[in-house]
């Protein structure tokens, strides 16, 4: 080894030079000093020609590898100070994450519309197909062929909105049964939910409100089914098992007719001053009953071979038990702030 | 319905003997007779008896006031009033210190000038029994009243009313008659019985005045009779008369025709009192009315008549409108001595008709139009002539005149047990049978019925099969679920797009509304609609609640408007974001209308825009994306056109066009529209969402594993062409030699101002080439490129 070139000395001089390297500027500054064209490693290697040939090998394998040290610290010791001053950085950019979010925020849901279509769901589950029929109605559909000929005081019942030519809104989404039994025929499972209009205006009625109808026509159907339809489509709809009842009632287009209530989804009948109940511990959901024969017939179906059982359900009623609504027209006017603020969470999607 | 249980007695004995009025309500309830509510008429009343007046003297002070001393059978209690109808030895209630009235009020002593009253003697009012007796008056009752007796248990004072919902199948439940025989099937150990006025009368004289005939040209009229009361006395009917009346939802007004309501109510027969005398002619005739025909009602109407109504006339003059409603003509008067009784059966059908037609909802049309039992007329006759006497003391033994026209008989019915079986998962044909003869249903044969004449209803092997169903209740039959399939469940397309556009909306911020599907009639002219825009020809209804509900909606627009215009008066400053979808209503031709599905929203910005990161504001284009993500999600390509609406910004509407069919608008509201609701910068879109049903399955191209290269161009266009049509341009002038194409086009800037003349703007796009077999060379590029540039100049465009 030749005098002056000490490479223990060019080591611990780098070495000394590292450790007291801060910056990326400083490292590289290091890089020119020991590697660079001019650098202190690269004039050694240089003056390797100048050693006797014997030397010569052990001196330049002993130079390469200092070379490859010194490229290996200087890279990993970058790595570290750019690490530490991205942390820096990141630090420096911290933001407030509650700040509120840029945009849109999430929209809600009408709860008549969320109602529908959650019931028509379950029913699909239930093998029912969705029907649909017109709002604006002929008498025939609406009336007659559900056995309310005009004289027939049934009709009281249903105050109707006509148009001058006779034609009307319908009252109930029943005309879609008759319509569904002449385009299908029999065997049939269907649910028709849509709007329906009655000539009605208070604090417990709207002009206009939401009704789904159910109809199954098949060979020899039993009231159990019926039964267990509505059980089945209730418990799935409000989410736990309710204990319900059906009373005997009466509409012109089923025969034998019933009312079902179920338990008070707001007390379950433990409150006597329930504002949903009024105390009752019921609530009265859906009218239904087994499909009179004439109706059967005006659906082109013969009620010797078939019979089946209808029902009807208010969706508006269903919703305000659901998510606890009290007053029906305030779901018809289009404020927003109703549904955003009075509802809360509920309503939001 | 209000049903008295006092009266029901006169007609029941109801086993089991202690049977509540609350559990004779449920079980009424549950078998088809609503009870919607329970009033015990006694109310709160305690410690009220009856008095005898022993004397009565001059207050010393006060002229105006009496003073009664009172005999109660247990002591003499002094007691002062104002009133005067009272005399010495009268008979009045007496609610003495302590007693409780019937609306809770206690009775104390009182000072009047210096005297002392304890309690006070009561008027009918005060004991809670409203129109029965003169109000400023004390409530005298009958000589056989004995002091001390208690008020509530006199003269059905305290009384259980049933307030009964009685569906309109169920005429023969519109009485007190009536409803002892559904008791009766209910509870089938209770016996019926006959009240005393019901029994049969020996009538057999003919009648004093000559009366001519009685003719029924029309069949609607099932049969008609009268019956004769002479020197019947004007006056006031028996106190327990009058309070079962008031009971029942009835005013007493004078004996005569307080007999004929009364029959009403306990037996369901509709009857006429009128004065014989002020019969236009001794002749009574049932016909048809002409069309045309006009006839004044006794509420002061007059009524244009067509065919389907009948008249009762006399001498050819209308005297009443047959079922519906009476002419005043022919009423009774306090003069009145010969009273001549119609009762009589007319078809549901004629009247339903007309007291539909004509809005007349008396007590005799509902009652007719429920059908009312034929058999009925014959003895509500005979008890109405009944009454006549004992409580006007008429001379009642005439006999009845009568004319029928052939009238409704019941037909047995069969019960099968597989039907049986199959509706109600029972089939004991005995037990049912049982069932049926408690509601009157005899069995006359194998497994048949014969519903009695007041139950029409009955028709059908499903009405015998209700009435048992209705009986044994239908709480205990299993659940369960249909079994196989009869087709496919399909939610249907309508219902599944809804539920994606919803769904879409929702996420996009937009929050769901329904509004009315019935507007303003003025609407279309608010929007600026020409009247031969299709949307301008509303459908109309003929019978509205009010102006502002009047005419279908032809755009979902004025619903959300109306939506926008409550929300911002009840104080909300935030953005507006609401969408609805549901049906309009089109006027297809005269005849036709058709109800396409729409899905519409409106975006405003709120009056409060601040915000942390800058003041929020939104405007066309945002609304553009939100359309623009719909129709790309359902697979379909949205075409946006300059276009223009009656009701929209002149500057600032796109038509919208799938497929090559205009479905809709997006657009910024005309500004004079907006100055009209206060605001400003409010985005809308409506679209017939019907195409959209049948989502469009994507087509999948593989990502090309070779690198785009880009490049931009900056042309200077003119204001008026639009950005689609320059991208149009660009597109034309890459020449398509197959290989290498035009993979995109990205507007990324738009600039008017510095540098750039007037009438014009500067675009800017970024374009990519790409070829799908290879890596494209750099010279490649830049040749293309530079077609590309010589192209667009040749079409005259500026490159800057
Ligand atoms: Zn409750």
């Amino acid at each position: 080894m030749p005098e002056g070139l000490n490479i223990n000395a060019v080591r611990a001089s780098f070495f000394e030079a590292l450790n007291s390297s801060k910056t990326l500027q400083e490292l590289d500054d290091l890089r020119i000093k020991y590697t660079g064209k001019k650098g202190d490693l690269t004039l050694l290697l240089r003056s390797l020609g100048k050693l006797p040939k014997e030397e010569r090998k052990d001196a330049g394998q002993e130079l390469n590898a200092l070379r490859d040290e010194i490229e290996l610290q200087l890279e990993q010791t970058g790595k570290k100070i750019r690490d530490s001053e991205n942390e820096q950085q990141e630090i420096h950019e911290r933001i407030d994450v509650t700040l509120p979010e840029r945009g849109r925020t999430c929209g809600a849901f009408h709860p008549v519309i969320q109602t529908m279509h959650e019931i028509a769901n379950i029913m699909q589950g239930l093998g029912y197909s969705v029907a649909t029929g017109p709002e604006k109605e002929e008498e025939f559909y609406n009336f007659e062929c559900l056995n309310m000929p005009s004289w027939h005081p049934a009709r009281d019942m249903q105050d109707t909105f006509y148009f001058p030519d006779g034609t009307l809104l319908r009252t109930h989404t029943s005309p879609v049964q008759i319509r569904a039994m002449l385009q299908y025929g029999a065997p049939l499972r269907i649910v028709c939910p849509g709007k329906v209009y009655r000539r009605d205006n208070d604090t417990t009625h709207s002009p206009m409100f939401n009704q789904m109808e159910g109809l199954l026509v098949d060979k020899d159907v039993p009231f159990s089914v019926m039964k267990g339809t509505l059980t089945e489509m209730l418990n799935a709809f409000f989410g736990r098992s309710l204990k319900s009842r059906f009373r005997a009632s009466y509409f012109p287009f089923t025969e034998t007719s019933m009312e079902l209530d179920i338990e008070c989804v707001e007390c379950s009948g433990h409150d006597e001053h329930c504002r949903v109940c009024h105390g009752t511990g019921w609530l009265e959901v859906a009218g239904m009953g087994m499909v009179h024969p004439n109706v059967i017939r005006a659906g082109k179906i013969d009620p010797d071979e078939y019979n089946g059982f209808a029902f009807g359900i208010g969706l508006d009623r269903m919703a305000m038990l659901k998510y606890g609504i009290g007053d029906l027209r305030l779901l018809f006017d289009g404020n927003i702030s109703y549904f955003m603020s009075g509802f809360g969470g509920a309503a939001k999607c | 319905m209000l049903v008295s249980w006092e009266l029901l007695k006169n007609f029941i004995d109801i086993e089991p003997i202690d049977l509540t009025p609350e559990e004779l309500a449920e079980r009424l309830t549950f078998s088809g007779s609503e009870v919607e509510g329970i009033t015990y008429t006694a109310g709160k009343m305690r410690g009220i008896v009856a008095a005898r007046i022993d004397a009565l003297e001059q207050h010393p002070e006060e002229r105006k006031y009496s003073i009664a001393h009172l005999n109660t059978g247990t002591g003499e209690h002094v007691c002062i009033t104002s009133a005067h109808n009272m005399k010495a030895g009268d008979m009045v209630f007496y609610a003495g210190e302590g007693a409780v009235l019937p609306d809770g009020t206690e009775m104390g002593t009182r000072d009047f000038a210096g005297v002392k009253s304890y309690g006070m003697m009561l008027s009918a009012e005060e004991l809670g029994l409203h129109d029965v007796d003169d109000p400023s008056g004390l409530l005298i009752l009958p000589k056989d009243a004995r002091p001390g007796d208690n008020a509530a248990s006199l003269y059905h004072v305290g009384d259980v009313i049933f307030d009964v919902s009685i569906t309109p199948n169920r005429g023969d439940l519109l009485s007190i008659l009536g409803m002892a025989r559904e008791i009766r099937g209910l509870y089938p150990k209770s016996m019926l019985k006959v009240p005393e006025w019901m029994r049969p009368l020996k009538q057999d004289k003919e009648w004093c005045e000559n009366f001519g005939s009685i003719s029924l040209p029309d069949k609607g009229c099932l049969c008609y009779r009268l019956g004769l009361a002479t020197g019947a006395k004007m006056a006031q009917s028996p106190l327990t008369a009058k309070i079962d009346l008031a009971h029942l939802g009835m005013r007493p007004i004078v004996n005569a025709v307080d007999v004929t309501n009364y029959i009403m109510l306990m037996l369901g027969q509709p009857l006429h009192a009128f004065d014989l005398n002020t019969l236009p002619e001794r002749e009574i005739t049932v016909r048809a009315a002409h069309t045309g025909e006009h006839m004044m009602t006794l509420d002061g109407k007059d009524r244009a008549l067509t065919e389907r109504d009948m008249l009762i006339t006399s001498g050819g003059e209308a005297i009443a409108l047959a079922g519906v409603m009476g002419g005043e003509q022919t009423g009774i008067n306090d003069d009145t001595s010969t009273i001549v009784i119609e009762s009589a059966c007319f078809s549901p059908v004629r009247v339903g008709h007309t007291s539909r037609r004509l809005g007349i909802n008396s007590e005799a049309a509902f009652r007719f139009s429920r059908t009312v039992d034929p058999a009925l007329s014959r003895t509500a006759l005979m008890a109405a002539t009944t009454l006549m006497r004992d409580w006007c003391g008429a001379v009642v033994d005439y006999k009845p005149l009568s004319a029928e026209n052939e009238t409704y008989t019941p037909k047995p019915v069969k019960l099968t047990r597989k039907k049986l079986s199959t509706y109600l998962s029972w089939d004991n044909m005995n037990e049912a049978a049982k069932i049926l003869d408690g509601f009157g249903i005899v069995s006359v044969g194998e497994n048949e019925f014969m519903p009695p004449t007041w139950r029409p209803d009955i028709t059908i092997e499903e009405d015998l099969i209700e009435e048992i169903g209705r009986f044994r209740g239908y709480n205990d039959t299993p659940d369960k679920l249909p079994g196989e399939m009869p087709r496919r469940a399909d939610i249907g397309s309508s219902m599944e797009l809804a539920s994606f556009i919803r769904k879409s909306l929702m996420a996009r911020g937009y929050t769901e509304v329904v509004t009315y599907s019935f507007l303003p009639e003025d609407f279309p002219e608010k929007l600026r609609l020409s009247p031969d825009d299709i949307r301008a020809k509303t459908l109309t209804l003929a019978n509205p609640i009010s102006r502002d509900q009047m005419a279908m909606r032809t755009t979902l627009l004025p619903g959300l408007l109306m939506g926008l215009r409550t929300a911002i008066a009840s104080g909300w400053r935030e953005p507006v974001r609401i969408f609805e979808q549901g049906k309009i209503f089109l006027k297809d031709d005269e005849h036709e209308h058709i109800e396409p599905d729409h899905a519409a929203a409106i975006l405003y910005n709120g009056s409060d825009t601040r915000s942390p990161s800058g003041n929020r504001t939104e405007d066309f284009y945002s609304v553009k994306a939100d359309v623009e993500a719909l129709i790309t999600a359902r697979g379909y390509e949205a075409v946006f056109v300059a276009g223009h609406e009656p009701f929209t910004h002149a500057g600032q509407t796109a038509n919208v066009f799938v497929g090559g069919k205009n479905i809709g608008y997006v657009a910024r509201l005309k500004p004079a529209i907006e100055q009209e609701l206060d605001v400003s910068g409010v985005y809308v879109f409506e679209l017939d969402v019907s195409g959209l049903e049948q989502a469009k399955k994507p087509e999948f191209t593989p990502a090309s594993s070779f690198p785009a290269s880009f490049r931009d161009i900056s042309l200077l266009v003119s204001i008026d062409k639009s950005n689609d049509n320059v991208m149009k341009d660009i597109r034309e002038c890459v020449s398509s030699d197959g290989e290498i194409t035009l993979e995109g086009l990205r507007l990324f800037d738009v600039y008017v101002g510095k540098g750039i003349p007037e009438g014009f703007r500067s675009l800017a796009y970024s374009l990519s080439y790409r070829s799908h077999t290879r890596t494209l060379k750099d010279e490649e590029v830049e040749a293309i490129h530079n077609n590309v540039r010589e192209s667009l100049k040749q079409k005259g465009y500026v490159i800057r």
